[in-house]
């Protein structure tokens, strides 16, 4: 009894810890497919650009950590604006449809990925000047980084809720989203708001990298490992539903550490993955 | 025969392609599939394959046909689960399923031997050199039957049915066409063809790390048959001409590139596929062969 509880414990903590990222990255998903309609494989590599900006700043420059990550996230969300305007505004133009839409954001993600593998190598980066602070918690070490993490997490997810729910900007962002004809005869500016959706999503992808990063090491397939399970986690928390999205992201996170403390850490994500497919197959039987 | 051994090698790999691509064909071109777990079923025939070979001791043909018959289970088993969701659900669905192959791949040292590597696969004839000779015939008619019916299916009734519950599935179900069990049929045959392909490439790879089971197959394959033109039958198999033919067989064995740069050949590959799916999707969205319509 007493080794369930302390695995349970331990599942919980961990969990947390390991989707705080994680929620960063399924908000910031969750955002573009509530707005758009589609999903963008591409986001991949913004958590992957957010994390090499941070090292980049960290490793080249020398910043310290902390530091790095605020122009790392603002380069991110440069970038998420750059495809928006550069590919995918001009696709949605076009008329393309949504199935083609995801296509099309996974050549921009291959361009993209080994885009920067001809820039960086295959090589593994690691933050420098990195020497966290461990705290204990419940039996458990905890770094600073991962408290930060969190903070940040529950800090970005409060304002995206303001924003969504509270200002104009989010309501004319819900506005575009439910009808945008309707929207357009409104007066509402879609590329002004669309330009802001993406930039915060960017934002949110890349502190994703820089912390996943921190955790472990940075290297070009980041994203890409990621990306299954973001896209996993806001298809099954609803789409543009940022509360769904939150409670799933918590969800898998605890599921996959609860796992990966009594088996190989890739048995966690099968289990996580064929958990998934049923769990849409269940939501679309109660729908 | 006059040709050195690795250009059977390149040949037999890009007819697989080929095969794959005109599956996928059918399977979105023809009936608005989705299916981005192509590596997983052609990895379970690869893999169960040289697992029931090597491991189990059966001979050649009965583990072409388990293999085969493993991959289309899964095929089975996985479109009952998903096939009626929406589009965007069913792709995430079969990449997580591409994904948890490849990770069994990895983890079930027991009966794939990890990362270490699982060899080595004989030839299907033993014909001393001309054993890829053969293994390329035999894959060339595989391929030669998997267009064949291909451009077969585009006239016959049945394919214009699948159309139809692409186009209307609401409308065809209403006409009193069992839709979902049309589609289930048909995903769970083409998705097994492309795990008999999987079982015969074993035998063109000889040596299976769970590397060969990576997500760029599937890619691949999607940006042939994009570039080709996903409505026509023929469209994989221009698609693959056009891109991995010039990469995998033209550049790699005709170009001579200097040593220091042939490791950047496969990234700036993948990188030209990404750039090219886009200009097509933007500026020709229906591929090479579309404009014909």
């Amino acid at each position: 009894m007493t080794i369930l509880t302390s695995w349970l414990t331990n599942a919980l903590t961990l969990g947390l810890i390991e989707a705080a990222p994680l929620v960063l990255a399924a908000v910031g998903f969750t955002l573009i497919y509530y707005l758009n309609g589609f999903i963008n494989v591409a986001y991949a590599e913004n958590i992957t650009l957010g994390a090499f900006f941070a090292v980049i700043f960290n490793s080249v420059l020398g910043l310290n950590f902390y530091l790095t990550i605020v122009p790392a996230a603002l380069l991110s969300g440069v970038v998420s604006v750059l495809t928006y305007l550069l590919v995918f505004r001009p696709a949605m133009l076009r008329g393309v449809g949504p199935t083609e839409m995801i296509i099309l954001s996974v050549g921009l993600s291959f361009f993209i990925r080994y885009g920067s593998r001809l820039v960086f190598g295959g090589d593994l980066y690691n933050f420098d000047n990195v020497s966290p602070a461990y705290y204990s918690f419940l039996g458990m070490g905890i770094t600073s980084f991962q408290i930060v993490a969190l903070i940040l997490v529950g800090a970005i997810t409060i304002a995206l809720y303001f924003f969504i729910y509270r200002t104009s900007y989010g309501e004319r962002m819900r506005a575009l989203a439910s009808n945008e004809d309707l929207a357009l005869v409104s007066g509402i500016d879609p590329v002004r708001v669309s330009v802001l959706v993406w930039f915060i999503a960017g934002v949110a992808g890349g502190l994703a990298g820089v912390f996943y990063g921190v955790f472990s090491f940075v290297n070009t397939l980041l994203g890409w490992k990621l990306i299954l399970i973001v896209m996993m986690v806001s298809i099954v928390g609803g789409i543009g539903n940022v509360r769904g999205a939150l409670l799933a992201s918590f969800g898998a996170g605890i599921i996959t550490a609860g796992i990966a403390l009594v088996a190989s850490p890739l048995y966690g994500e099968i289990a996580l993955l064929l958990l998934f497919i049923v769990v849409l197959r269940l939501k679309r039987a109660r729908a | 025969m006059g040709l050195p051994t690795y250009v059977f090698y390149s040949l037999s790999i890009i007819l697989v392609y080929v095969s794959l691509a005109t599956l996928l064909q059918m399977q979105f071109g023809q009936l608005g599939i989705v299916n981005f777990g192509i590596v997983g079923f052609w990895g379970l025939g690869l893999y169960g394959f040289g697992v029931l070979l090597l491991q189990y001791g059966v001979p050649y043909l009965p583990s072409l046909i388990l293999a085969t018959a493993l991959a289309t289970l899964a095929a089975f088993v996985l479109g009952w689960i998903i096939l009626d969701l929406d589009s965007q659900s069913v792709l995430v669905a079969t990449l997580a399923f591409a994904t948890v192959v490849a990770d069994l791949a990895t983890t079930e040292k027991w009966l794939t031997e990890g990362i270490r590597g699982l060899g080595s696969i004989p030839y299907p004839l033993d014909l001393g050199g001309d054993s890829e000779l053969g293994l390329f015939l035999i894959i060339l008619v595989a391929t030669c039957g998997v267009l064949f019916y291909a451009v077969r299916l585009r006239r016959a009734p049945y394919g214009r049915l699948l159309a139809g519950i692409r186009d209307n599935e609401v409308l065809a179900r209403g006409i009193g066409k069992p839709t979902l069990r049309h589609k289930l049929i048909f995903f769970t045959v083409t998705s097994g063809a492309m795990g008999f392909f999987g079982a015969l490439s074993a035998s063109i790879q000889h040596f299976l790390v769970p590397t060969l089971v990576a997500p760029t197959v599937t890619f691949s394959v999607w940006i042939a048959l994009i570039v080709g033109g996903r409505q026509s039958p023929l469209g994989g198999l221009i698609g693959v001409l056009a891109t991995i033919a010039v990469f995998d067989f033209l550049i790699e064995l005709f170009v001579p590139i200097p040593a220091g740069y042939a490791q950047y050949l496969p990234i700036v590959k993948l990188m030209l596929y990404g750039l090219t799916l886009m200009i097509v999707l933007l500026y020709r969205p229906l591929g090479i062969l579309g404009a014909r319509k």
